[in-house]
């Protein structure tokens, strides 16, 4: 026997407390149109602060790598593995999660600021700084022929074009004049030698400009919190570049056009379109949806249960990365075509370009060229039935992490944590004689109990739709029954049926994925669901309805009315709200 | 070109540079603190941290101690001498603390101790930060999870680590604690300028590997004609943003605030001279370990992994680069390949034994392997006229008592005096026998003396006084707070008012 998961076995608490956000509602067809939205705009109110937040881990390694590329373009790989040891030192961001729960969150809105952040930092730019100006022709490379001439005479204003150009790229502005001196003073008395170029460059990779995303705002007037133009750049490239300006988002800065609304929706549409914004939005979806906890699926190979479940479809190390990958994919081809952001439950097309992954769909791979191909198997429905999120990397499905998945993630609900005692109860194990369903309902569905309370309506049914698939997301009309040897028992036919409840108050029995996708979908609350998580994702904060009502209600409405999901990424940096700043 | 010099770099430099170790933040300590602190032999703390639990008590601990009995809040307390057995080569005190007879020595054992009847009072899941005292970093689960997750206090290395009491001298210290593994160690985001206590932050991983530890700890020097450091320059940098006219919001500059404190940590370190001698770089990394896609279910590769970050621990305390070490310990330190935490730990109270043999197995494994190997490292003079481990208390804990996400009597095994603090060689069974939780259970549980009372006594054994450490309203150190449930016991029964009277005193018997 093996245990599906204890995380919510039954305890003795009387009622479930979580929450389905969202106005109640009825279903549609019950007549008039139910108000969707969860969000409501205060123009007056005024969004939270999040100060001075330093650039993510992820950020500073992509900014220092493009900058050291362009100083030294032909030794870029040389200097970034010489600096390797020191670069890795840098901590990783955690993911921040809502409170009360160790679930979802984000990475980017880890601000905590760790000793080992500035030792690394530092540690990075002083070796850098070694790197760039290694040899004769790297200091020539790096700041020009005055650097190398015989000449010494013009050492000073070599230096000081150097900290200007280089100053530029690094800090995402120009360096005004006496941010100039200061950096140029490091270097000591002329003759400037390489040490005190190295010295430099570490001072300016150092800089609070370099590490924080500083920004002032606009003038000084306490009534006018706009950004200024470079701050906006910047804001606009690590949104969704994950990285510092180009030369073009520069130079409309420099220009005034980013100022211009025009001009701003230019570079939105452009930057939007670079290819790294489709590697940042992975990020997003990953985080969003949870990808990250699909565990490697082949640790239990070797066990005689398991063999015997998998069979010919024997996982390999690398499995669980191509699922997550093919979900990823999906999610770049419903950008960029255009489609509803409903379209990322609904799409119905398989990314699987592996043999292996393709075969648990019974199609042939892709290879990632033209058209994908549409699912061959009507129970494919689209997002809920993919292998990421079915698969558990044992032979047993996991229905109450898949509904609670589809709760807290998909739909934004607050679930709350399985009672204290939940681990001391029975465990919930793969049976020799009933299905997973059936063992899941038999210990989580007592009547009287606790358990019943959440299991019944807010984990379990969400759960049940996507039983017709198995633990490596494998369609199927009947569970096998296995012994602990591996040997087969019998198969029992599985259930699909359940009351989903997607919205408050909906008690329509729907059998399948396919119908709880439709539910989903009708519900607007995977859009309002987007809506609050992107805001995490763009502002590294979390959302307060109440200040935040503005830009959220214009997320949520614009996913609920249609558009494209490109559109309601863009519509992010287009709001206000990115273009400014509180100071408090 | 003209270089305006700052007068900090002009004496540093008149003064002889980077090889001068010149404090830069102000001592915190009276000169009479100084000497007495210069007169007594640093302490050490070392703390490995092990994930999980659920090791039954028959397994874990000795046979009950019985040579001495007192009465000591509400309850009748025992203990006895360590009494090793030598069986075939094999020395035991129970089966999981047993090891080869040639390492675990009556020697070593005197120096041990094993503490039963210390209980976290209250559920908590899947923590990672009680280890410590930090209650907070756990799953959320349940009221009482939820309850302390609203309390984040520091953790103890972090009290010591910026604790005059502690450090009172920073003369060749360079990382004021050593953390080793993740979302174990919990302190101020600005140590020097606490706020109230909603700043407590996770302290991030010193290193990640064995040698990466060893560059940090003893870099190499810095080559001739070198330059000064620019990390004064770098301070500058900070405080002139955060001095200029310039927008910035109150939160802004508290950000800068703390930027540079840490960027003067790094300044401390960076003037910092060892005073060790040579000491060789290790020529394997344990972070290569773990490149073998089979390192997950290699027990002899898990005590490799440890053994190799032992080397340099002691290289460390031995030279007073640190004086703290804490250390996260996640493998399984067994052949298991599913998934531990369910197949295993929760399923240690099985009938049929599996689980709990694999458990006890591979926590046997962990001390022979990582924790006698370190304590016999320890185990050298340290210039002292005593060895490094007697100065220092080398702790081992897990996250659970004999059944997972239950903490009541969680192991303590205990090696070092800590200078003459503990008294050492026993085995200390603060159980209330008169009171079980239940009668059903598999292996039976009772009420113990708290985790708080622990904490507070490894700090008062650090050279803390209570009124450093101890919160207003809490004795000992964490938070005044216990539940009790599922149980035949009410929780006032379990832990009455007079456990908590007695929780700032230094644990029974301890006290040398």
């Amino acid at each position: 026997m093996r245990i599906l998961c204890t995380l919510f076995a039954c305890g003795l608490l009387v009622a479930c407390q979580g929450s389905i956000v969202g106005p109640p509602q009825q279903p549609p067809d019950n007549g008039g149109t139910p108000s969707r939205s969860q969000f409501s705009c205060q123009a007056s109110a005024v969004p939270a602060e999040l100060p001075l937040r330093r650039l993510s881990s992820t950020q500073y390694r992509n900014m220092l790598t493009d900058l050291v590329t362009a100083s030294l373009p032909a030794d870029a790989s040389e200097v970034l593995l010489a600096v390797r040891s020191s670069l890795d030192r840098i901590p990783r961001d955690q993911r921040v999660t809502p409170a009360g729960t160790t679930h979802g969150g984000f990475t980017r809105m880890d601000q905590t600021l760790q000793q080992a952040f500035v030792d690394a930092t530092y540690q990075v730019a002083v070796d850098v700084g070694r790197q760039l100006t290694l040899s004769s022709t790297r200091l020539g490379t790096l700041m020009g022929a005055c650097a190398t001439d015989a000449s010494t005479a013009n050492d000073a204003a070599c230096l000081e074009g150097f900290v200007r150009r280089f100053g530029q790229r690094a800090l995402r502005r120009p360096v005004p004049e006496e941010e100039v001196a200061a950096f140029t003073a490091v270097a000591g008395s002329t003759p400037v030698d390489a040490a005190a170029v190295a010295d430099v460059v570490a001072m300016v990779l150092t800089s609070p400009y370099f590490l924080y995303h500083v920004e002032h705002g606009a003038t000084a007037s306490p009534d006018d919190s706009r950004l200024d133009a470079y701050e906006l750049a910047s804001r606009l490239s690590f949104h969704f570049w994950q990285t510092g300006p180009d030369e073009a988002l520069l130079n409309a800065a420099a220009s005034g056009t980013l100022n211009t609304e025009e001009g701003y929706a230019q570079q939105v549409r452009r930057v939007f379109e670079d290819p790294r914004t489709a590697a940042t939005l992975d990020g997003f979806f990953n985080e969003w949806w949870r990808l990250h906890e699909l565990d490697r699926l082949d640790a239990r190979l070797g066990d005689p249960l398991f063999d015997a479940f998998v069979g010919a479809d024997r996982p390999g190390p690398e499995l669980h990365a191509r699922m997550v990958r093919e979900v990823l994919d999906m999610t770049r081809h419903v950008t960029s075509r255009g489609d509803p952001v409903a379209a990322l439950l609904t799409n119905r097309k398989s990314f699987a370009r592996t043999e292996d992954l393709a075969r648990l769909y019974s199609m042939s791979a892709w290879n990632g060229e033209g058209e994908p191909p549409d699912f061959t198997d009507a129970r494919r429905v689209g997002l809920l039935t993919r292998p990421a999120l079915l698969a558990s990397g044992s032979a047993n499905t996991r229905p109450i992490m898949k509904g609670f998945r589809i709760r807290s993630a998909l739909l934004c609900d607050t679930v709350p944590p399985p009672p204290d005692n939940a681990a001391a109860n029975n465990p919930i194990n793969l049976s020799p004689t009933s299905t997973t369903r059936e063992v899941v309902e038999a210990i989580t569905q007592q009547p009287g109990t606790a358990c019943a309370g959440c299991h019944n309506t807010l984990l379990n049914p969400m759960g049940f739709a996507t039983e017709n698939f198995d633990a490596l997301g494998r369609a199927r009309l009947h569970q096998v029954l296995f012994a602990a040897d591996g040997q087969r028992l019998g198969e029992r036919p599985v259930d699909t049926r359940s009351v989903p409840q997607v919205s408050p108050g909906d008690l329509r029995e729907s059998q399948g994925a396919g119908e709880v996708t439709r539910l989903i979908a009708e519900s607007g609350r995977f859009e309002s669901c987007l809506a609050r998580q992107y805001f995490r994702f763009t502002f590294g904060r979390m959302e307060d309805t109440a200040t935040d009502g503005c830009a959220l209600a214009a997320l949520e409405s614009a996913a609920q009315s249609g558009a494209s999901l490109a559109d309601v990424l863009r519509l992010a940096a287009l709001r206000p709200e990115f273009r400014r700043r509180t100071f408090r | 070109m003209k270089t305006p010099m700052l007068n900090r770099r002009q004496v540093l430099r008149g003064l002889g540079g980077f090889s001068l170790a010149l404090p830069l933040l102000p001592s915190l300590l009276t000169p009479s603190e100084a000497r007495a602190q210069a007169a007594a032999p640093p302490k050490r703390f070392i703390q490995f941290c092990t994930d999980h639990g659920g090791v039954w008590g028959a397994n874990m601990f000795p046979a009950d101690p019985s040579a001495q009995t007192r009465e000591y809040a509400g309850r009748t307390i025992r203990r006895g001498p360590l009494s090793l057995t030598v069986q075939s080569g094999r020395a035991r005190l129970s089966p999981v603390l047993s090891a080869d007879a040639s390492v675990l020595t009556s020697g070593l054992v005197a120096k041990m101790n094993v503490l039963r009847g210390v209980d976290i009072p209250f559920y908590i899941a899947h923590h990672t930060g009680g280890h410590l005292g930090n209650y907070a970093r756990n799953d959320g689960n349940g009221g009482d999870g939820t309850h302390v997750s609203q309390f984040p206090r520091r953790t103890i290395d972090q009290v010591m680590a910026w604790s005059p009491s502690f450090y009172s001298s920073l003369s060749g210290v360079r990382e004021r604690a050593l953390i080793l593994g993740e979302r174990i160690s919990y302190g101020y985001s600005n140590p020097q300028s606490p706020q109230d206590g909603s700043d407590i932050q996770v302290q991030g991983a010193t290193a990640t590997s064995s040698r990466q530890l060893f560059d940090k700890l003893f870099p190499e020097p810095p080559g001739g004609g070198a330059r000064l450091p620019i990390v004064d320059r770098v301070f500058e940098s900070y405080q002139r943003l955060r001095n200029s006219n310039r927008r910035l919001s109150t939160e802004d500059r508290r950000r800068l605030d703390e930027h540079m404190q840490r960027v003067s940590e790094l300044q401390r370190r960076l003037t910092t001279v060892t005073s060790c001698g040579s000491v060789t770089r290790p020529s394997q990394d344990n972070e290569a370990i773990t490149w073998d896609p089979g390192y997950p279910f290699q027990p002899d590769s898990h005590a490799h992994y440890f053994q190799l970050y032992n080397d340099v621990l002691v290289m460390a305390l031995l030279c007073g680069v640190s004086r703290i070490a804490v250390v996260k310990v996640d493998p399984t330190f067994s052949t298991f390949t599913g998934d531990w935490h369910q197949d295993v730990a929760h399923r240690a109270t099985d009938t049929d034994g599996v689980a709990q043999a694999t458990l006890t197995a591979a926590h046997q494994r962990f001390f022979e392997t990582v924790m006698v190997d370190l304590a016999r490292k320890l185990d050298v003079d340290d210039g002292t006229g005593r060895t490094l481990l007697d100065n220092s208390l080398l702790v081992w804990s897990q996250e659970s008592g004999n059944r997972t996400h239950d903490s009541q009597s969680i192991p303590l095994i205990t090696f070092g005096g800590v200078g003459g603090f503990l008294a050492t060689g026993q085995y200390v069974d603060y159980r209330n026998l008169s009171r079980v939780f239940s009668t059903g259970e598999a292996e039976r549980r009772w009420p113990g003396l708290t985790w708080n009372q622990w904490l507070g006594t490894v700090l008062q054994a650090m050279g803390l006084q209570r009124p450093e450490y101890e919160a207003a309203d809490v004795a000992g150190y964490g938070v005044k707070y216990s539940n009790v449930q599922w149980a035949q016991l009410t929780t006032a029964e379990a832990y009455p008012e007079v456990i908590w009277s007695v929780a700032g005193e230094v644990l029974p018997w301890l006290k040398a």
